[in-house]
C-alpha cells in the first residue's frame, strides 16, 4: 500500500518533469540564441551550443581528378559516386570522409574527420544594443563620420510601467464594486445587467478598435495615457467583473449576514469584509491583466501609436527588426528583457494565483 | 545666501525664456532653393519657426536615424520641428489613425498602392494646388510624376527610392573561376551554361518572407516583363489608367514573362538547392551562399537593401560587386526597376506645405545619400553626395537606363500586388499548380471596379 502510494507519487512527479522540460525547451532555445553571434544564430541551430559530433577538416587535401564532368560518376580512392555526392562528402568507410569543395576546374578534396566540438562563441552585445540603443555611424556630406546612439528600451520600460499598473488597478477597483453589488445587493434589473457584462466577454476588441479610436480623437485623448488605460481597463471589464462575481457569491453567507444585523452598511462591508477576503480573487486577476497589457501591441499600437514619446516596450521591440527584418537577431535578447517584469510579477503574486482561480468553482 | 541663489535662480531662468522666445532661425542659404512656393519662403525667412509638422513612415532604427540626420539642417534654418515616428506596422496603424481622425501630417508609403486607397477615400491633399508644377517638372522625371498621379490629383512627392535590377557577385570568387561580368543577356546565359557546366550554381534564389512570401518573385516577373515587352503593356499590367485597357495575368505577354522566368528557374543545377529551395529559402538568407568558401551560387538579383542582410564585415567592392540585370530584348532597352518612398500630407498647414516643397528637393535627402543606403529621385541631386561607391554606382546605373519603372505590385491593388501575386507565385514555383492556374487565380483577384 505505502509503497504503490509512492510509485504513484514518482509517476506523477516524473511525468510532469518531462514536461516541465518540453514546455521550457523553446525559452531555453531562445534565451541561448539571446546570448549568439548574428552569423552564427543564422547559420546553425542553437543545440549545436552543446557538445556534439561533426566532420572537421583536418587540413588534409587530396588533388581533383581532371577532365570531370557533372553527369559522370566520378572514381576517388576506389570509391565512385557521383559530382552532387562527393559536394556532399562521401564516408571512406576508416573514418574519413572526403568532400568536394569548390566546382570541376577549381575545387579541392578536403579530407574531414568526425570529433566532438560545440559551438560556444557567446557575446553580450545583443543585449548591449537591445538596452542601450544601438550606434549607427552616419557619415555627413562633408566625408566626416557621427557615431548617432539609436533609441534605446529605457524610456519604453518606464512608459510601459506608466500603462501597465494603472491599466491594471483601475479595472480592479471598478470591477470588485460591480461584482459586489451584483453579488450582493437585490435590485431591479441585476440579472440583465449581470448578463450583459458576460456578454461583452465574447465581443472581440477588434473590433472596437475604430469606432474607440474615432471618440478619443474627439475627446482628445488619442496618443494620451488616459486614454489607453481607459481602453484596457474597459476591455478587462467582463471578465475581471465575471470572475470576481464568481469568487465573492461563493463567501460564507453566515459572515455578511452577521455583519448586517449588527448596522453594517454594504460599503462597510465591502471594504471590510469582502475585500480582504477575495484578496486571491484580485490577485489572480491582477496578474492575468498585468501580463494582458504588457505584453499587449495591438492596444497600444493604435492608441499611442504614432507618438514617439510614449512607445511601450512591445512596439519597441517590435521596431528592433528594422524596416525589411534585417536585425531580426535582436528580438530574441529584446524578449528577455521584456520578460523579466511579468516574472516578477508573476511569482510575487503566485500563491493566490490557483487559490483565485479555483475560487469560483468549490463551493467553500 | 537662500535669497541670493533664488534671485539668481529666477534670473536665469527669465533670461533663459526671453532666449528661448527671441531665438530667431538663421533661415535658409539664399538661393538653395529655387521656385519656392510660399510657405517655404515664409519658413526659409523663419515665418513658420516654432511650429511642429508630425510624420510617420515604415522605416524604424537606422534608417530613422539618417532621416532624423538629413533634415536637421533644415529644421536648424527654418524652428520647424518634424516629429518623424517609424512603425513596423505602418500599414495596418496609418489606416487605423486616417479613418479615425487623427491622420499624421505627412506619410510616407513605400507602396502608392496603398496610398491610392487613401486618395479614393478624399483623405489626401493634392499638393498641385500649391506647389509650382514648373519646379516639379524640372526636379522630377516624367516617369516620377506620372506615377505620383492618383484619381486626378497629385498624391504627393517621390523622396527616395531603391534600384531593383540589380545582380548581386562575389567579386573574388567570381574572378578567381574567370568569369566576366555580363553586358547582354545572350552573355549572361553564357555565363550561366559556364557556371553550370564547371559544377556551380549560378542564382541564389530565396522568395520566403513570412506572411509576404512570394514578393521577391513579383520583382522577377517585372524585371522579365519590362525586358520583354513594351513599358504600355507594363503600364496596363500594373497600373491601368482604364480598367478596359488592363492587361489580364492570364494575356500571353504575362504568359511569355513568367515561362522565361520558369526557364531560369526551373532549370536543373540553375539555382542553389533547386526549385523547392526557393519557396523555403528566406529572402534574406537567399544571398548567404554567395559568401561561402567557395560559393555556393554566384549570382543574386535582390534591390540595393539587401545588403544589410550580408553577413558582417563584407566589404562592398571587394567582397561583392553588383551589375545591371540586362536587357533580353534589344528592342525594350535597358528598363530599371525601382521602388521608392512617397511623401504624401493629410493636413493643411502653411508649415506642412513648406516641408513638403522641402522635401520635393534633393536637399532633403542629401544627409540620407551621404549615410548610405538612399537613392535620389530629384534632378538637382549630385553623383557626388552619395557617401559611398555603391550607392554611386547604382545610381549611375539607373541614369543610364532607357526608362524607369516602378515595382509592379507595389502599383497594382493590395488584393493583387500583396495577396494574390504573392501567393499565386508561390503556388507555381513550389509546384502546386501549374502555370496557366496561377495566373488565372492571380488574375480572378483583380477588383472588377
Amino acid at each position: 500500500m505505502h509503497a504503490s502510494k509512492k510509485r504513484a507519487l514518482w509517476i506523477v512527479n516524473g511525468t510532469l518533469a518531462v514536461i516541465v522540460i518540453l514546455w521550457t525547451i523553446p525559452t531555453i532555445g531562445l534565451l541561448i540564441s539571446s546570448i549568439r553571434q548574428r552569423d552564427d544564430i543564422r547559420s546553425s541551430g542553437w543545440w549545436t551550443v552543446l557538445p556534439h559530433q561533426a566532420w572537421q577538416d583536418t587540413g588534409e587535401r587530396l588533388p581533383i581528378p581532371e577532365g570531370q564532368t557533372r553527369d559522370q560518376p566520378i572514381t576517388i580512392e576506389g570509391k565512385t559516386a557521383t559530382y552532387a555526392e562527393w559536394q556532399q562528402g562521401v564516408d571512406m568507410g576508416d573514418g574519413r570522409r572526403i568532400q568536394w569543395v569548390g566546382n570541376l576546374r577549381l575545387g579541392e578534396l578536403y579530407v574531414l574527420n568526425q570529433n566532438w566540438t560545440a559551438n560556444t562563441d557567446f557575446t553580450l552585445d545583443n543585449y548591449g544594443e537591445v538596452l542601450a540603443g544601438r550606434e549607427f555611424e552616419v557619415r555627413n556630406a562633408d566625408g566626416s563620420s557621427t557615431t548617432v546612439q539609436g533609441a534605446n528600451l529605457v524610456g519604453a520600460f518606464i512608459n510601459s510601467l506608466t500603462v501597465t499598473i494603472p491599466a491594471t488597478i483601475i479595472p480592479i477597483l471598478i470591477a470588485a464594486f460591480a461584482a459586489y453589488g451584483f453579488a450582493w445587493m437585490r435590485f431591479p434589473g441585476r440579472r440583465i445587467l449581470f448578463i450583459g457584462v458576460v456578454a461583452m466577454l465574447v465581443v472581440p476588441l477588434q473590433i472596437a478598435l475604430v469606432p474607440i479610436l474615432r471618440d478619443y480623437v474627439a475627446l482628445g485623448l488619442n496618443g494620451t495615457y488616459l486614454g489607453i488605460w481607459l481602453a484596457h481597463a474597459g476591455f478587462g471589464l467582463p471578465l475581471a467583473i465575471y470572475l470576481f462575481y464568481n469568487y465573492m457569491s461563493n463567501l460564507p453567507r453566515d459572515i455578511l449576514e452577521s455583519a448586517f444585523i449588527d448596522g453594517a452598511s454594504h460599503f462597510t462591508v465591502f471594504i471590510r469584509l469582502i475585500l480582504p477576503l477575495s484578496i486571491p480573487a484580485l490577485a489572480a486577476f491582477a496578474i492575468f491583466q498585468f501580463l494582458w497589457v504588457w505584453n499587449d501591441y495591438l492596444v497600444a499600437l493604435i492608441f499611442l501609436g504614432l507618438n514617439n514619446n510614449i512607445q511601450v516596450m512591445t512596439t519597441q521591440i517590435a521596431g528592433l527588426v528594422g524596416q525589411r527584418g534585417q536585425d531580426w537577431y535582436l528580438l530574441t535578447a529584446g524578449a528577455f528583457i521584456s520578460m523579466i517584469v511579468p516574472l516578477i510579477v508573476f511569482f510575487a503574486l503566485q500563491r493566490y494565483f490557483v487559490k483565485g482561480l479555483m475560487g469560483g468553482s468549490v463551493k467553500g | 545666501m537662500k535669497k541670493v541663489l533664488l534671485l539668481s535662480l529666477v534670473l536665469t531662468l527669465a533670461l533663459a525664456s526671453v532666449g528661448i522666445v527671441s531665438a530667431q532661425p538663421p533661415g535658409c542659404p539664399a538661393d538653395l532653393f529655387p521656385l519656392m512656393t510660399a510657405e517655404l519662403e515664409s519658413a526659409c525667412s523663419g515665418g513658420l519657426a516654432g511650429t511642429v509638422v508630425t510624420m510617420t513612415g515604415p522605416f524604424t532604427e537606422g534608417d530613422e536615424v539618417k532621416f532624423n540626420n538629413a533634415i536637421a539642417e533644415f529644421e536648424e534654418w527654418t524652428g520647424i520641428d518634424i516629429q518623424y515616428t517609424g512603425s513596423k506596422e505602418f500599414e495596418a496603424a496609418i489606416r487605423a489613425v486616417v479613418e479615425g481622425g487623427a491622420p499624421p501630417d505627412i506619410a510616407d508609403f513605400p507602396q502608392p498602392g496603398l496610398l491610392k486607397g487613401f486618395v479614393d477615400d478624399g483623405f489626401v491633399i493634392d499638393v498641385s494646388t500649391f506647389m509650382n508644377a514648373e519646379w516639379l517638372q524640372q526636379n522630377y522625371l516624367q516617369s516620377w510624376l506620372d506615377m505620383s498621379q492618383m484619381n486626378g490629383i497629385t498624391a504627393g512627392v517621390w523622396n527616395r527610392f531603391n534600384g531593383k535590377s540589380l545582380v548581386w557577385y562575389p567579386i573574388a570568387a567570381f574572378e578567381a573561376a574567370g568569369y566576366t561580368v555580363p553586358t547582354s543577356w545572350a552573355e549572361l546565359e553564357a555565363l550561366e551554361a559556364q557556371i553550370i557546366a564547371d559544377g556551380s550554381n549560378p542564382w541564389c534564389v530565396g522568395i520566403e518572407s513570412g506572411a509576404a512570401t512570394g514578393w521577391p518573385a513579383t520583382d522577377w516577373m517585372e524585371e522579365v516583363m519590362l525586358r520583354t515587352t513594351s513599358l504600355e503593356n507594363y503600364d496596363n499590367w500594373s497600373f491601368p489608367a482604364d480598367l478596359a485597357d488592363r492587361l489580364p495575368f492570364t494575356s500571353p505577354e504575362v504568359k511569355n514573362a513568367a515561362e522565361v522566368l520558369g526557364s531560369i528557374w526551373f532549370a536543373p543545377d540553375m539555382v542553389y538547392g533547386g526549385q523547392q529551395a526557393i519557396v523555403s529559402t528566406s529572402f534574406g538568407d537567399a544571398p548567404l551562399p554567395m559568401f561561402d568558401t567557395p560559393p555556393g551560387c554566384y549570382l543574386h538579383k535582390q534591390g540595393n537593401f539587401i545588403t544589410s542582410f550580408f553577413p558582417e564585415g563584407v566589404v562592398a567592392g571587394e567582397d561583392y560587386g553588383v551589375f545591371y540585370l540586362p536587357g533580353i530584348d534589344e528592342e525594350y532597352g535597358k528598363p530599371f526597376l525601382v521602388a521608392g518612398d512617397i511623401y504624401a500630407m493629410f493636413n493643411d498647414r502653411p508649415e506642412v506645405r513648406a516641408v513638403m516643397d522641402y522635401f520635393s528637393r534633393g536637399e532633403s535627402v542629401k544627409g540620407w545619400l551621404a549615410a548610405g543606403g538612399a537613392l535620389s529621385p530629384h534632378n538637382d541631386a549630385q553623383l557626388d553626395w552619395y557617401g559611398s561607391e555603391l550607392d554611386r554606382s547604382i545610381a549611375a546605373l539607373v541614369a543610364e537606363a532607357t526608362s524607369v519603372r516602378f515595382d509592379g505590385s507595389d502599383l497594382m491593388p493590395g488584393a493583387v500586388g500583396a495577396g494574390s501575386f504573392w501567393k499565386g507565385m508561390t503556388d507555381w514555383v513550389s509546384g502546386t499548380v501549374d502555370l496557366d492556374t496561377a495566373l488565372a487565380e492571380i488574375d480572378a483577384a483583380w477588383p472588377t471596379e
